[in-house]
């Protein structure tokens, strides 16, 4: 009982943050909306048990992603008149929502017709103990080329923001 | 609580993220939709990890919040080198490979 008002509570800050970011004309309150998406998110990761991704979503996702992402804004300082210029039609709304609503609905009826429920897990479910053991068993090449892609992301941005080019 | 809760609610986000890119034309909420939907990704992953009583699904939703954080760092930067070459974020202005002289 408990846990089905903190989903609602959560399932309702993620839809409204949702919403809210995709529909404010200001950057900056999209990625405070974002924010608060990406904590609502870690908070469905606290709920599903999974308290080593509870503290890897707080640290990486809101701790850099968002922050990184709120000092970009701010510092490169949009002027008002360099914002995009037309507002978001009403007929392009109604477009999209027919565009994306086959494949949205494919995955609802996909998702209706599973058969799982949650099962008990014992208590060592999602701790870093045992998602270590798993990681570094099971799972050594793929966090290896995760390492790798990290250093690639490093290497690039930093060229990306070197050169000198003109549109 | 069923799983089916959870992941009609990734479903949803997974939803407005792919309507977020479609309608708007600011490069930021584009970005941000994109990192919207690889949230809502993760949020499967979990889900089936407890479903099934198995680590590997928390181990993928790992290895993605780094992937998240990869795209981040050269998303923001190819968005601070267009700001500084056009002055806009205006996805619009970004013709160079429409343009049918350039192909």
């Amino acid at each position: 009982m408990l846990e089905s008002i903190i989903f609602s509570i959560l399932a309702l800050f993620l839809i409204i943050g949702a919403i809210s970011m995709i529909s404010f004309k200001e950057s900056v309150y999209s990625a405070i909306s974002f924010l608060l998406v990406m904590i609502a998110t870690s908070g469905i990761f606290a709920l599903l048990h999974q308290s080593f991704l509870f503290l890897a979503q707080i640290l990486v996702s809101v701790g850099a992603v968002v922050t990184l992402s709120l000092m970009i804004i701010t510092s490169i300082n949009i002027k008002k008149e360099n914002l995009p210029k037309h507002r978001v039609s009403f007929k392009s709304v109604i477009f999209s929502i027919i565009l994306i609503s086959p494949i949205i609905s494919l995955i609802f009826y996909a998702i209706s017709s599973l058969d799982i429920v949650f099962k008990e897990v014992n208590n060592s479910f999602g701790t870093i103990e045992s998602i270590g053991k798993t990681l570094f068993s099971n799972w050594i090449l793929p966090f290896e080329i995760v390492s790798i892609l990290l250093l690639s992301a490093l290497i690039g941005s930093i060229i990306i923001s070197k050169r000198r080019l003109n549109i | 609580m069923t799983p089916h809760y959870f992941l009609y609610l990734a479903t949803i986000l997974f939803a407005i993220g792919l309507l977020g890119i479609t309608i708007r034309k600011n490069l930021f909420v584009i970005y941000l939709s994109i990192e919207l939907m690889l949230s809502s990704v993760n949020i499967i992953l979990a889900t089936f990890s407890k479903a099934s009583n198995s680590q590997d699904g928390s181990i993928m939703a790992l290895l993605m919040i780094a992937v998240i954080a990869s795209e981040a760092s050269i998303f923001l930067a190819i968005i601070v080198y267009l700001y500084k070459s056009t002055k806009t974020i205006d996805t619009e202005t970004f013709t160079n490979l429409r343009n049918e002289e350039s192909i």
